[in-house]
């Protein structure tokens, strides 16, 4: 089973966190300061650990730090109230894997920790050709082709469906798609990607196939294999 | 934002005193010398009056023949031309002497005249001008006419005047290099002022005015706005503190009300009326979420901490990469949006990802309130060696008293009141420009509707 480390001072927060992870299947095990949280992210054995930036005792940059020279590479969530976008790039180098700011939608949280948890899996498979039913990605020549019919794409949809199909089956919100794909990190209004993502969608579904990309409600997008 | 030019103007102070110095050194010299010329000439007059006499008893002794000779000789003395006489008989006629006749208006009474027009006469031994002068009668009953030239003084008015040419000469010469010199070094320390307070404009409070050792005025000067920028500084910094800490608390409670609600909506049975009122309530609550961050995005970039993150950008990547990320969505408004660019554009200096998300919002609101079948333009221009950004549309425009106020936090034009946006998009636009020091100016198009210019030319000089 995959076991999450939250380390999160507040405790309504934290709560919400495991619940939210643990209705996705993970068992979370929470610690609400800095010291201890070290202690568990070196011991424990984790698949990953959502990290605050703030938290007494012991500041999480202090923690990711230490934990990377340590040679720990347990994936890592940095949740923070400092949105600066400076704290940003700093928690980022610092040998945090994603930086999440407060307040967040703890849909959005899980998304990304279900991410950060399928990348670690898919450096191992080093795949050549992303799959979903019939819909095929050639990670080399660039190419993808729906039921044998090759698709013409422009670099920005390929590295759309890129996107979406390394996270099969995985909700990917529209913050989350536009940080992977445009490499941007502000708000550029919900209707931006839902245009971009509709282009993608034409290609790759046309009329009388079963339609692949899903849109949740209120979180984002889906790829998976048609229900 | 710009401070007065310096160079242009503007005195120096102590140049000025300095020149109104000079100015009372030359009044003051002029009457010194005005005061010495008059005591001079008069102690000169007296001294030629008292020659005069002396002349008039020495010739008394003489008779006859004797005075013509000792007359004559007298003058193998005078070299100068300065003394004079004349003889004439019982009836004022001519015997001998330079001078031809008895000057004109000298009483025969024995006493010493000034005249002030003494002989009308071309010999150069013979004074022209003022003269003092004196008829005697000797004992034989001729007449001896006596002058004296009392120009002499001439002479003294003449070396006066040399004095004061020199000295007003010597006065004003130093004092022009030195106002030069004294204005030179003022407007100097004028100029690192500005060049700190156009950092301090910038938004960079913690810099201060440049302090000389030389404890002037004009570092009492800078001392007291110092002393004024620090209080500045103190108070900016304890409102920033207070909204920061309620920024922060208010982070906490969305987390924890947003997770609330979402996990009452997963509850909530699927299609149930619970689940739809929640799924408002969730948009509500997502709406708030992203205002707040517009909000702490705005407060983030008016720290200005940004600036050591710029690099130099070639803006037709970026002007590429906006037009492709709004292509789809303007061409699905129904709108034609063109990319204007010239092969090559001046690199400019800035943080690549706050300008993209800055034209990206200028774009964003051109696309939003063209109406469909209008055009949007993005255009690119090389304006004298520097780039200027353009984003012009077809649509309603925005009127001249509301071009200001547009920038302002959630502040939504009049006629697209209908469309949904946050309304902080142009501020954080506004932000952003002023954070690189560019400027950005409102117009109309020539499509008809707004023309956004983004000026990509520092106006700030960058605090070093």
């Amino acid at each position: 089973m995959t076991r999450i480390l939250t380390i999160e001072d507040d405790a309504v927060t934290a709560r919400e966190i495991v619940a939210e992870l643990s209705s996705h299947g993970l068992e979370v095990d929470w610690v609400d300061n800095g010291r201890e949280g070290l202690e568990r992210a070196v011991s424990g054995n984790y698949d990953l650990i959502t990290l605050d930036r703030m938290l007494p005792e012991l500041d999480g940059l202090a923690i990711v730090t230490t934990l990377r020279t340590m040679g720990v590479a347990t994936p890592i969530l940095m949740i923070s109230a400092l949105s600066d976008v400076d704290e940003r790039v700093r928690g980022l180098r610092a040998g945090g894997d994603d930086y999440l700011t407060k307040p967040f939608a703890t849909d959005e949280m899980a998304a990304r920790v279900e991410v950060l948890l399928r990348r670690q899996n898919t450096v191992t498979a080093q795949a050549t050709t992303l799959r979903v039913a019939d819909l095929e990605l050639n990670l080399i020549s660039h190419e993808a082709s729906r039921n044998g019919e090759l698709l013409t794409l422009l670099p920005t949809e390929y590295k759309l469906l890129e996107f979406l199909m390394r996270n099969t089956g995985q909700i990917l919100s529209r913050m989350m798609i536009f940080e992977e794909v445009w490499g941007y990190h502000f708000d550029p209004g919900t209707n931006l990607i839902d245009v971009h993502i509709g282009r993608l969608r034409k290609k790759i579904d046309p009329p009388g196939n079963a339609p692949l990309i899903r849109t949740v409600r209120g979180s984002g997008y889906v790829i998976a294999e048609p229900v | 934002m710009s401070l007065p030019n310096p160079s242009k103007g503007w005195r120096s102070s102590s140049s000025r005193l300095l020149a109104l110095y000079s100015a009372l050194f030359v009044a003051w010299s002029g009457i010194l010398m005005g005061v010495m010329y008059y005591e001079v000439s008069a102690y000169l007059d007296n001294l030629a009056k008292h020659s005069l006499m002396q002349r008039q008893h020495l010739f008394s002794r003489f008779q006859g023949e004797q005075l013509v000779d000792a007359l004559a000789v007298s003058m193998t003395f005078d070299i100068r031309g300065i003394d004079a006489y004349g003889l004439f008989d019982s009836h004022q006629r001519y015997l001998s002497g330079a001078l031809r006749f008895i000057p004109d208006g000298l009483p025969l009474d024995g006493k010493i005249h000034m005249l002030s027009d003494c002989t009308d006469s071309d010999d150069p031994t013979l004074p022209t001008d003022s003269c003092d002068a004196v008829a005697t009668q000797t004992r034989d009953g001729r007449w001896l006419v006596l002058v004296r030239d009392n120009g002499s003084l001439f002479a003294v008015t003449r070396i006066i005047l040399h004095a004061l040419f020199w000295g007003v000469t010597m006065t004003i010469l130093p004092g022009i290099v030195g106002w030069h010199l004294l204005r030179r070094r003022p407007l100097r320390r004028i100029r690192a002022i500005q060049a700190r307070a156009e950092a301090i404009v910038a938004g960079d409070l913690t810099k201060r005015l440049p302090l000389s050792n030389r404890r002037d005025e004009l570092d009492m000067l800078a001392a007291i706005v110092n002393a004024m920028l620090e209080r500045i500084e103190r108070l900016m910094n304890e409102v920033k503190g207070v909204c920061d800490n309620i920024a922060h608390d208010l982070r906490t409670p969305l987390t924890r009300l947003r997770a609330q609600l979402y996990r009452m909506q997963q509850q909530a049975g699927e299609g149930s009326a619970e689940a739809a009122q929640l799924d408002l309530v969730l948009g509500e609550a997502d709406t708030l979420m992203a205002r707040f961050r517009g909000l702490l995005r705005i407060s983030e970039l008016e720290d200005r901490q940004r600036r050591s993150g710029f690099v130099q950008l070639d803006p037709v990547a970026l002007l590429q990469e906006l037009h492709e990320f709004y292509l789809p969505l303007a061409e699905d408004d129904g709108l034609v949006f063109q990319l204007h660019l010239p092969a090559s554009l001046p690199p400019l200096k800035g943080d690549r990802a706050l300008l993209f998300e800055a034209i990206a919002n200028l774009l964003s609101n051109s696309i939003k309130f063209t109406p469909p079948g209008g055009a949007v333009i993005l255009r690119g221009v090389n304006q004298g060696g520097h780039t200027r950004i353009e984003v012009l549309d077809s649509g309603p425009g925005i009127p001249e008293a509301e071009r200001e106020a547009v920038f302002q936090r959630f502040y939504r034009a009049e006629a697209g009141n209908q469309k949904s946006g946050f309304g902080l998009g142009l501020s954080i636009v506004a932000a952003i420009v002023s954070l690189h020091g560019f400027t950005l100016e409102l117009g109309r198009s020539e499509l008809g509707g707004a023309r956004l210019v983004l000026d990509c030319r520092q106006s700030l000089m960058t605090p070093t």
